[in-house]
């Protein structure tokens, strides 16, 4: 069988078919979607041409979800059944969510399960789900644009993403419809989108992607030869962004105007509002009017600058490190590319220049850009371009490793290793006719077990009576192209094979997501039910008033004791089958009926011509 | 379409079996081999298609890092010349060798006390490079003399540098998240 399947890579089976492909941007606070169209990669607007869909789900009590704009309009009113930034929680455990994001409005249940749930009026729900919504307002979206049926999509993460919340990524997006064809780090799409795989010039060179975003800050060193990506190192602060430099100026607005927010949040939050305006009004001039409360003042581009410089010398710190990860030098790297709302402002465009000694890249969108350079890839690997070479090699961001005796873990796969990649780990026991073993997965840069993070725990049994030191097990890591790892462990040395494979925590299982799929498409179906039922007794309730209206009018004029009688009955019939929850039954009562009135109708169509002949024939002799 | 899996890395990247290693042709030949076989060449392909482009792309990665590293390199060669290595208990007895490696270890601890602990750092960081040079020199002189025995020696002084120049980085690493 195998022999007539041969075909060389990148060959579709029907090479002139052009697939629909689609690229998302999950973002956490704006999620986007681009395909390729004509050649030319860009992302889809929705019916009102924003382009941006905030990332933002909204549960109604009634069941109905919100994504988007309207469900960001109800952040201040409904919030804890409104979830933003759900992607801070993908792959995340309770414990996590709350110290990653502070206080929250939302109510977190810890499951039996792994994954935890957000209690909201429609029940309770995970961040996949929540994350799924998002993709599938933007599949539909790409669905209506392109009109057709998509055959893939590549949906980007941060290239600092563990394997939990890659997993939980690739979750939603099952969850979703959709068939990943891979998981893209955000970087390398960008480096992607600029084109930097057809510019000779940069080849064999080092390209850096600085990515300033609301919340997060990001910074990758990619290597780029003959159309092959490399991911070189990774560094970045997870709680340092644009709404860092809102704040900065916020406390200064706060000082100017000897004011003090610490118990007044409408004034904290009217501060943040205009250093806001203040921070993207001094991209475009040198000084604007800023006012808090009565207080009016000036802020200028100088004042600015001093006050984030702090916060954009940290960031320049992450990428010193990066270079250092990435062992090359920083005049190796050929070009720097900017990423993130936040990398408009002209002062962090400086000194990112000055770091790297280049001006950055700054054309496309920096809203944009990772969602375009994933709509390229996505198109790419649904085999529309078979001639293209361009290949995206991906490192794991972080050590995987094995607990071992006294607490402490051993690296099995260091962090930066090129994926996918499969490594085994021979170990033995400790104690004499020792038969089970516990295998502790982790992940993380630290010596101890309690400073590295947990993926999975589970015990090897059925190893055979042996003395000490005798049993040889094999601990094998399998990571793969998007970073998935899969942990398999067998005993060796008689024989006798115990192998077991491991998903790690805070993903959910196949199963689980089986059973999601299975329950939204039952809900979908209970959905269509519900509406035809809705449909059928409204039209039952109007040919009732219908029949009782006429009956009213001239029952007693033009239907005989048993005619009215039947009727009547059939009326009772309609009336009954209304409240059975059936639409069908409901409908072919509606069916009796009508069927039952023919003559009346005819009969009462008879009289009116009548009438209205008549009724004519002395209007016009009045006149 | 799958490889040979029974060829040693250096026959997978087409180099000669020595220490000495082009690192451009191992670059070029990596990129070459991945090209072909990388799981996302078959994302449109069969499962089986993509299980297979696993395992291979594993492979070409694990040979790329071997060859990569100068003391893995080290290390294969020895394994292909049947010279084995066991983890728990070969380490150096080199007591010359352990004294310079406790002296740098106490250079390191000083650092933070020093006028300009990032300076310092780099000073210390360069010289160790330039011992670990000296025993790459070293290792390949042994090695194309045929004393292996002398050559896994520097391998295990090698292991010693790495735990070094690890504990470089994270001081660092430690001493940028101060600044």
């Amino acid at each position: 069988m195998a022999l007539l399947q041969i075909s060389e890579p990148g060959m579709s089976t029907a090479p002139h078919e052009h697939r629909l492909a689609i690229g998302i941007d999950l973002g956490t606070t704006n999620s986007l979607v681009a395909s390729v169209r004509s050649g030319e990669a860009s992302t889809l607007a929705d019916e009102n041409g924003e382009h941006l869909l905030p990332s933002v789900v909204r549960y109604l009590e009634n069941g109905e979800v919100i994504v988007g704009t309207k469900a960001q309009a109800a952040l201040g009113s409904d919030l804890q059944n409104t979830i933003a930034s759900a992607k801070r929680f993908l792959g995340r455990a309770v414990s996590e969510i709350k110290t990653l994001a502070g206080q929250l409005p939302y109510d977190f249940v810890e499951t039996e399960g792994s994954v935890p749930q957000i209690q909201t009026c429609a029940g309770n729900v995970t961040a996949i789900e929540v994350s799924s919504e998002i993709l599938k307002s933007l599949k539909e979206r790409a669905e209506n644009t392109l009109g057709g049926e998509l055959k893939g999509a590549v949906i980007t993460v941060p290239a600092y993403f563990d394997d939990a919340q890659r997993q939980a990524t690739k979750d939603a997006a099952r969850l979703a419809g959709l068939n990943v064809y891979r998981l893209l780090n955000e970087p390398t799409a960008a480096a992607v989108a600029y084109g930097l795989d057809q510019k000779t010039d940069v080849d064999n060179k080092v390209i850096a992607i600085y990515d300033l975003g609301g919340g997060t800050f990001d910074v990758s060193l990619l290597r780029l030869n003959k159309g092959v990506f490399e991911v070189l190192s990774t560094g970045g602060d997870s709680a340092l962004g644009g709404d860092d430099f809102d704040h900065v100026i916020a406390e200064w607005l706060l000082t100017e105007s000897q004011q003090t927010a610490t118990q007044d949040e409408f004034l904290l939050r009217a501060a943040m509002l205009e250093g806001r305006r203040a921070k993207e009004a001094l991209s475009d001039t040198a000084e604007v009017d800023v006012s808090l409360g009565e207080w009016q003042g000036t802020f200028n581009v100088e004042q600015f600058n001093a006050l984030i410089q702090p916060l954009v010398k940290k960031t320049l710190m992450a990428c010193r490190r990066a270079v250092r990860d990435a062992d090359v030098a920083k005049e190796d790297i050929a070009e720097v590319v900017m990423v993130g709302g936040s990398t408009r402002v002209p002062y962090v465009r400086q000194l990112v220049g000055e770091f790297f000694d280049r001006p950055p890249l700054v054309d496309i969108d920096p809203d944009k850009v990772v969602a375009i350079g994933a709509g390229i890839q996505a198109d790419l690997l649904a085999g529309n371009k078979p001639d293209s070479d361009l290949l995206l090699l991906d490192v794991i961001p972080l050590s995987l490793g094995l607990e071992t005796y006294g607490g402490l873990v051993e690296k099995v796969i260091a962090r930066n290793t090129t994926i996918p990649i499969t490594r085994a780990q021979e170990f033995t026991t400790f104690k004499d006719s020792q038969t089970a073993m516990t295998i502790h997965v982790l992940q993380g840069e630290r010596e101890t077990v309690e400073a590295n993070r947990s993926l999975a725990k589970f015990a090897l049994r059925g190893i055979p009576a042996m003395v000490a030191g005798a049993a040889r097990i094999k601990v094998t890591f399998q990571v793969d192209a998007d970073g998935l790892l899969s942990v398999f462990a067998e005993e060796e040395s008689t024989g006798v094979k115990t192998s077991v494979e491991v998903k790690p925590s805070y993903g959910l299982s196949d199963s689980e997501i089986e059973g999601m799929i299975r329950a939204s498409m039952e809900n979908a179906k209970e959905d269509v039910e519900q509406r035809r039922l809705r449909e059928a007794q409204v039209d039952a309730d109007r040919s009732l008033e219908a029949l009782d209206s006429a009956m009213a009018a001239d029952a007693d004029v033009l239907l005989s004791e048993p005619e009215k009688q039947l009727l009547l009955d059939a009326r009772v019939e309609l009336v009954t089958a209304k409240n059975s929850e059936n639409a069908d039954t409901v409908k072919n009562a509606i069916k009796q009926l009508e069927k039952a009135a023919e003559f009346y109708v005819a009969r009462r169509m008879d009289s009116n011509i009548q009438q209205a002949m008549s009724g004519h024939n002395i209007t016009e002799f009045e006149s | 379409m799958s490889i040979d899996f029974k060829q040693n890395y250096f026959e997978l990247f087409e180099l000669p079996q020595q220490y000495e290693i082009d690192k451009g042709a191992l670059a070029t030949a990596f990129r070459q081999l991945q090209a072909a076989h990388h799981p996302d060449r078959f994302a449109s392909g069969s499962d089986e298609d993509r299980r297979v482009a696993q395992q291979v792309t594993s492979f070409i990665n694990t040979g790329q890092e071997t060859l990569s590293s100068p003391r893995l390199r080290a290390r294969y060669l020895l394994s292909l010349a049947d010279v084995s290595f066991d983890d728990e208990r070969d380490t150096t007895s080199d007591m010359m060798f352990l004294m310079s490696q406790m002296e740098r270890r106490e250079q390191l601890e000083q650092v933070t006390q020093s006028d300009d602990p990032l300076d310092a750092i780099d000073a210390i960081s360069s010289e160790v490079k330039a011992d670990y040079e000296g025993l790459q020199n070293a290792f390949e002189e042994a090695y194309d003399a045929g004393d292996l025995e002398e050559a896994k020696q520097v391998v295990l002084k090698l292991k010693f540098f790495e735990r070094l120049m690890g504990e470089i980085k994270q001081l660092e690493e430690k001493l940028e998240d101060e600044v």
